[in-house]
């Protein structure tokens, strides 16, 4: 695997730069409450480095606080992992020629929003794994550091996790907008939506996510069939 | 939480999280796609913001919150108009924070 160079480094991070201001604004209050849990910094690092979710620490954070059993915490915070199934595979066909270390490294750190980063650089074209690795990494470690400055202020800092959180809804909003709109593509955001509301319904919980998802892609399939010949790409 | 009980959350999850991400993409990574499921893949952003959105503003266990939902809308100008992550999540949480004051 060969190193980044400074241009790759320049335009990851630059790519990478709104995303790594939104982690710092949610990774504190994160971070508070894996002190609450009694997570050390070190420990709030290495854990954030590594599960490196926002919705599964803090998840993982108010289930412990709730005295849930262990088994039902690994079952819950696996869950909400589930929707990067779809991630990895949608990302899959952009690094078919990396080296497999690179593509491993850039698999184990997608994140929703680093995938919505990436996506449109690779769909627009002028985009390498290299460098959606970078921007990867350099969210990771801004997550990561965030969560450690966190535990280390500890309940000293009283932020609403509310008001932080909404960040991450507003460039969700941001990355959903952005996208190429087309009859298919509202069948596809209209059924998500409220395929996720009919399953927070019936106590899906932590599942809506994936399925709402599966169900949107499945209802643009299903949309974008007449006319379409089996031989034409997307 | 126990540092035993810890450290088996720890390393159970870290593998599902781990095999989530990487298992599709190494697995599909050599192959030739067929045109539907390229297709199918091409149609996943949509369908997952739209998802992870509609996650965060609706509960159906609980009153609509007013101030997210015009928060959001707030956002979506900015979004239309800017298409800057940042701006929009600057906006997003200033208008959020503003809107529960209000309330």
């Amino acid at each position: 695997m060969s190193a980044p160079t400074k241009a790759d480094i320049s335009a990851g991070v630059s790519a990478a730069l709104p995303v790594m201001m939104g982690y710092v604004a949610i990774g504190i209050p994160c971070g508070v409450m894996a002190a609450e849990v009694g997570l050390s910094p070190a420990v709030a690092f290495l854990l954030s480095a590594t599960f490196y979710s926002g919705a599964g620490q803090f998840m993982m954070a108010s289930l412990a606080l709730a005295g849930t059993p262990v088994a039902s915490m690994v079952a819950s915070v696996a869950l909400v992992s589930t929707r990067q199934l779809l991630y990895s595979a949608a990302l899959s066909p952009y690094v078919r020629e990396a080296p497999r270390p690179l593509a491993a490294l850039f698999a184990a750190t997608v994140t929703d929003e680093s995938f919505g980063v990436n996506m449109e650089r690779f769909a627009a074209g002028a985009w390498s794994p290299t460098r959606a690795t970078v921007v990867n990494v350099a969210s990771m470690l801004s997550w990561a550091s965030a969560n450690a400055l966190g535990a280390l202020v500890g309940p000293a800092l009283a932020i609403p996790a509310d008001i932080m959180s909404f960040a991450m809804t507003a460039i969700f909003i941001c990355l959903l907008s952005g996208q190429r709109w087309s009859r298919v593509t509202l069948v596809v955001a209209a059924t998500s939506a409220a395929s996720v509301v009919a399953l927070k319904l019936l106590g899906a919980g932590s599942l809506s996510v994936l399925l709402g998802a599966v169900a949107g892609v499945a209802a643009g399939l299903v949309a974008g069939l007449p006319g379409r010949g089996r031989g034409e790409g997307r | 939480m126990s540092s035993s009980d810890f450290l088996v959350f720890y390393v159970c999850v870290l593998a599902v999280i781990l095999a989530c991400r990487c298992v599709p993409l190494l697995a599909l990574g050599g192959r030739e796609l067929s045109p539907r499921v390229s297709e199918a893949l091409g149609l996943i952003p949509a369908a997952a913001f739209a998802a992870l959105v509609a996650n965060d503003l609706f509960d159906p266990a609980t009153a609509p919150n007013v101030p997210a939902l015009l928060a959001a809308l707030a956002v979506l100008v900015v979004a239309r108009r800017t298409g800057s992550l940042i701006w929009c999540a600057l906006v997003g949480m200033g208008a959020y924070a503003l809107l529960c004051l209000a309330a």
